[in-house]
């Protein structure tokens, strides 16, 4: 069972994180107290999202710029919907869902059909959807949001669980079975961990990126939506400062940016370790700024330690 | 047998003009008076002398911003720190004004220097590391951003000299002043990447970095040096923006300097840069950068409203990038 | 006579401006071990791509069993029953090894989830038919590069595979690890398997191959022969060709000079040991050895793109430290031509004159670093002219020009620098008659007017006629030095007998 632990992918993260909260709460009781422990699952439960929906292009070695643009212009249409057009809520949020999936559909089409890079394309998108959001917004948030999503977004199930942990929790168990079980999951990491073999295998590259892309979509837009109903608002503004968090909890959580390999566990902890420094630096009146300064140099050690770790493990291959 | 200089000693006219007209750049410079004309067809402001001066400034920013991105992309790399580089240095030449109170020639000097040493930043942990320019930009521009509002706190230095103001503010026949660093500073690129033996060395190692290793390029050092001056490059768009703004504001390129993402991408791509690397257009990023301004202008002129403009941006990149794939396809299956 | 399980009859395979294939035929039967023999550029990868459905044949025809087939992509020629085991791993390196050899299984299915006691059940049969000991369940990444070739070769032998290729497959192997291999290929005969062994270590294949086929120059120089009637010294013939009659043998001057480059006793990063080596002013030394003895390696060494962890270089007598190519060339006036034009020797992308003018920029730029066209063109263009370069212009991108013409532009830089040492790696691979024919006698000049040559190659007639002394190199060690008499036969035999020699030690090693 240690040795099962140790050698899992989600064990240092798994450690540092709980290390994390130990010391946090020995200098700060109040790190333990029901309100603060709500806050910070709130902030987990939109955050895996925004990480899971770029850990699930980093598998298949790509990057896509355009997943806070996505969530954002997902998230003013679904309280459009609802103020403008006075929808269910559940309809609203249904179409919010599929205008991600489209958007990263449509990133996928244009990645995997002309074979121009990742970077580019989602460069490109990020305008266009974070232009869409504005015409469609004129910058002004949405307010009228209904009660019923008022509530979904900001009670609690039971002590200090926030009901968002509930769609956050489902989707991670998907991933996770996605990633693990499913033929189509493994698609991705092949084509991630050796492109070239994955084709002579018969699996198709492009189908495999279009797949990748709407998923990622389809998760930015979940974020979008869950972030609404917890702000109690359609801030136009959703989506703009997602980018560095998006990419840190997976690298923290040990995912080669190469592709091929990420573990959704992993990147579960990286986003609390992420939501609790946060949450610390608030707890001592440092400056809230401080977080960019902490979130870059934690991006560049943890991408050192990867690669270090990987080349260590392609030494130990050869011997 | 040789034919190496036979055909440098022949005069063909016909061919030379023809392959001039077929050239990226000239196709940009018709493409900018093509919508030029369309814009004062539609609004006959579109020329007047207030519109030319503000879309002159702006693209003598914007301009720079292109440039800025096409140092790194020569070596093979990008950065997505431009921006953040750009208003740090930005900043520290308002707080050298307002609060040293430094002479502003000084403070400019010292700005631009602080920028390329942000940027040389950037190299080195690139080259050390060995890890992609993206991932290591990506953190660096979170780093420095976040250490510069950290230091600021955020605040907005409005002790800017008048003499620095009313330069952003000049006009000199009709167009922005502030025209004049982007032309000597793309004058100055032109004779780096063709008639200097760093600017060739930075091409090659990124074109090949083995091949120019071998043939004794130190790849490294140029990769540094790549960043440094994009750096520069960036740090000089940004002192272009506090002479236009009249103060040195934290927000001025968005959330860490994003917002000058797409536009620092925009003028090299159209011009032609190879993003792998060892091909870049000095004349080619100033064009597409001057396009996109005409094209930002025009539809604001007739209205379409601001909020549009990004969109139609985005997919002016992506339709500059998907016509290059189709241009590529159609030479490679006419040589074939 | 077993029946024949793949054929291939006269195919041709082209490509612009080089005929890589011509008329080749080759019969492999089941239950036997084919050799496909050749040296570097004469054909093999090009056949073997053939076979796999990378390439389409330009004429002829391929033949699985008695049906004619027509590939057009990897699957088809998987499906067709054949398998290949290449150089470079093919597997997910994240993956188990029982996925890994699923994995076509995983492509036709999407959602059904997989299970993975499954699949370790299906791939045990197969682990353990190879005698291999490893859990089905184990990630790829943590098997050895043996463990992972036999991996490869289980995942093709559970794909149905009848035809199996073998590209080197004991290139990094031990030779423990080898021989673990031929049990398992032997076995694979008995059971009826048809197998193509590419390999350049020619013990090997005269132990374990029923037949060979043996290319040269793109075309067959031996078609199914029964290895039971050929020695090694027939290989290596078939391989290398018979005497050439242009082979003039070199009479150099070279007895009175200076040393020009020294090693003493160096070793490297990269696995040499105690070389010694010494080229003088006006010497043409031959860096003989067979694919993967070490001899690029060294070369990178001396340009300091590898570290020398011990002994010493002298250059001109003087002991020098050379850290990088930089200093190699600027410093020194060392120059290395690469064997591999295309992503060391030269830019493609880039203009002639910019790759010809590359060792030169620094000399060109005036103070400032200012570099006018015409100053490197001044520099330049009088070899490019001396090596009758053709291209329409100095502008002209490289990788549009012929193989002969980049290789000319390769070596016209170094030429350029004005280098008193010039290492010359596989000068002549894939490039045309004509274009070898100007080489060889530029390397003459060359060392005439007083350029110390080291000369790598796997081409013996080019070596005899070149080179003033042949060193042989085998295994990251100079086994030999043999002074060069220009008689075809005698110098074939000696430069063998050193390789020979290596491996007899081997075997005796091995036994005791």
């Amino acid at each position: 069972m240690a040795r099962l632990i140790s050698q899992s992918d989600w064990a240092t993260p798994m450690i540092v994180a709980v290390s994390l909260g130990v010391l946090i709460s020995l200098f700060n009781p109040a790190f333990l107290s029901t309100f603060n422990i709500q806050v910070l699952l709130e902030a987990v439960s939109i955050n895996v999202l925004i990480a899971l929906s770029q850990m699930v292009i980093i598998a298949i070695g790509q990057m896509n710029l355009s997943v806070g643009a996505l969530g954002g212009l997902a998230a003013v249409i679904f309280a459009g919907l609802m103020e403008v057009f006075g929808l269910p809520p559940i309809v609203a949020g249904a179409l919010a869902l599929g205008v991600g999936l489209a958007g990263g559909f449509l990133n996928g089409l244009l990645i995997g059909l002309t074979g121009i890079s990742a970077f580019v394309i989602t460069l490109a998108t990020l305008s266009i959807f974070k232009g869409l959001n504005l015409a469609i917004t004129q910058a002004q948030p949405f307010y009228e949001i209904p009660d019923a999503v008022k509530h979904f977004g900001n009670a609690t199930l039971f002590g200090p669980f926030p009901i968002i942990f509930v769609p956050a929790a489902l989707i991670v168990v998907l991933l996770v079975v996605f990633f693990n079980r499913l033929p189509v999951g493994r698609w991705l990491l092949a084509v991630g961990g050796n492109a070239h073999s994955a084709e002579l295998s018969g699996i198709s590259t492009a189908k495999t990126v279009v797949i990748a892309h709407a998923i990622s979509g389809f998760l930015a837009a979940c974020a979008g939506v869950l972030l609404v109903a917890r702000l109690q608002l359609g801030q136009p503004t959703i989506g703009d400062d997602w980018l560095i968090m998006s990419f840190a909890a997976p690298i923290i959580g040990g995912a080669i940016l190469a592709g091929g390999h990420v573990s959704t566990v992993a990147t579960v902890f990286g986003v609390l370790i992420v939501a609790q420094i946060t949450q610390a630096l608030v707890l001592f009146h440092i400056d809230p700024f401080f977080v960019q300064v902490v979130l870059g140099l934690m991006i560049l050690a943890a991408v050192s330690v990867n690669q270090w770790r990987e080349l260590r493990m392609q030494r130990a291959g050869q011997e | 047998m040789s034919l190496v200089t036979s055909d440098a000693r022949k005069p063909v006219r016909g061919p030379e003009l023809m392959r001039l007209l077929l050239t990226n750049e000239f196709g940009l410079l018709l493409l900018i008076v093509v919508f030029g004309a369309l814009f004062y067809s539609v609004s006959s402001g579109f020329l007047s002398s207030f519109n030319l001066n503000s879309m002159s400034r702006a693209a003598a920013i914007n301009v720079m911003i292109g440039f800025s991105m096409m140092a790194v992309i020569a070596t093979g790399g990008l950065s997505l720190a431009v921006g953040a580089i750009g208003v740090c240095s930005a900043m520290v030449c308002g707080w050298l004004l307002q609060e040293i109170g430094l002479p502003w020639p000084y403070a400019l000097v010292a700005a631009i220097a602080t920028g390329a040493a942000l940027g040389a930043i950037n190299g080195m942990i690139e080259v050390k590391t060995r890890l992609h320019s993206f991932i290591v930009t990506l953190a660096t521009m979170s780093l420095f951003f976040g250490i510069m509002i950290f230091l600021t706190q955020a605040q907005t230095y409005r002790g800017i000299p008048a003499s620095f103001v009313s330069f952003g503010r000049m006009k000199v026949m009709g167009l922005s002043a502030t025209l004049g660093p982007t032309l000597v500073v793309a004058v100055a690129l032109i004779v780096l990447y063709n008639f200097t033996r760093v600017g060739k060395e930075m091409l090659a190692a990124g074109a090949k970095p083995q091949a120019a290793m071998l043939s004794g390029v130190r790849v490294g050092r140029m990769i540094v040096l790549a960043h440094a001056i994009s750096g520069g490059l960036a740090a000089i768009a940004a002192l272009l923006l506090v002479a236009r703004n009249g103060a040195a504001i934290p927000s001025m390129a968005g959330q860490q300097g994003q917002d000058w993402l797409l536009i620092a991408f925009l003028g090299p791509v159209l011009g032609g840069a190879v993003l792998t690397g060892g091909k870049i257009s000095v004349v080619g990023a100033f064009l597409g950068a001057v396009l996109v301004t005409v094209l930002s202008n025009g539809l604001l002129l007739m209205q379409i409203g601001d909020f549009w403009l990004q969109a139609t941006l985005g997919a002016t990149l992506l339709l500059a990038v998907l016509l290059d794939l189709a241009r590529r396809k159609f030479l490679e299956r006419r040589a074939q | 006579m077993s029946k024949i399980a793949f054929e291939t009859r006269s195919v041709s395979k082209f490509f612009p401006g080089v005929k890589a294939l011509q008329g080749v035929s080759m019969q492999m039967r089941g239950g036997s071990i084919h050799a496909l023999l050749g040296e570097n550029g004469a054909g093999k990868s090009t056949l073997i791509k053939l076979i796999t459905g990378v390439y389409r044949p330009d004429e002829g025809q391929l033949f699985a069993g008695a049906e004619p087939v027509n590939f057009t992509r990897p699957h088809d020629a998987i499906a067709a029953g054949v398998g290949v085991v290449h150089q470079e791993r093919n597997l997910i390196p994240r993956f188990s090894v029982a996925e890994n050899m699923a994995l076509s299984q995983l492509a036709d299915r999407t959602i059904a989830p997989i299970d993975y006691a499954a699949l370790n059940e299906q791939a045990e049969p197969w682990l353990d038919m190879l005698g291999l000991d490893v859990e089905p369940a184990t990630q790829v990444s943590r098997l050895s590069v043996a463990q992972m070739q036999m991996v490869e070769i289980a995942k093709a032998l559970s794909q149905q595979t009848r035809v199996l290729l073998l590209d080197e497959p004991t290139a990094s192997l031990t030779p423990m690890e080898s021989k673990a291999l031929f049990d398992v290929l032997h076995r694979l005969r008995d059971d009826g398997v048809s197998m193509l062994f590419v390999s350049h270590k020619l013990e090997e294949v005269k132990e374990i191959c029923d037949t060979v086929s043996v290319l040269r120059d793109g075309v067959n120089a031996g078609e199914n022969i029964a290895m039971d009637n050929l020695e090694r010294q027939d290989l290596i013939r078939l391989m290398i060709g018979r005497e050439q009659n242009d082979a003039k043998p070199r009479h150099g001057r070279s007895g009175e000079q200076s040393v020009a480059l020294e090693l003493k006793d160096v070793s490297t990063s990269l696995g040499h040991k105690g070389i010694n080596l010494e080229v003088k002013r006006h010497e043409i030394v031959g860096l003989y050895g067979l694919v993967g003895a070490g001899r690029t390696e060294l070369a990178k060494a001396i340009m300091g793109a590898a570290a020398i962890t011990e002994g010493e270089v002298l250059r001109d007598g003087q002991t020098v430290e050379i850290d990088n190519p930089t200093d190699a060339l600027h410093g020194h006036r060392i120059g290395y031509v690469s064997e591999n034009r295309k992503d060391e020797g030269l830019i493609l992308e880039h203009s002639v004159l910019e790759n010809a003018g590359i060792t030169i920029w620094r000399k060109s730029a005036n103070r400032l670093g200012w570099l006018t066209g015409a100053s490197v063109k001044k520099r330049t263009v009088p070899f490019l002219e001396k090596l009758a370069v053709k291209t329409p212009s100095l502008n002209q991108t490289v990788g549009n020009l012929s193989g002969g013409n980049q290789q000319k532009i390769a070596m016209a830089k170094w030429l350029a620098a004005g280098v008193k040492v010039l290492i010359v790696d596989e000068p002549t691979v894939g490039i045309d008659v004509k274009s070898k024919a100007y080489l060889h006698e530029l390397l003459h000049e060359l060392a005439n007017d007083g350029t110390a040559v080291l000369l790598i190659t796997s081409d013996l007639p080019e070596m005899i006629s070149l080179a003033d002394r042949i060193l042989v190199m085998d295994e990251f060690v100079i086994k030999g030095d043999v002074k060069n008499t220009g008689d075809y036969k005698t110098m074939s035999q000696s430069v063998m007998e050193h390789i020979h020699h290596t491996e007899d030690e081997l075997r005796r090693a091995k036994a005791s």
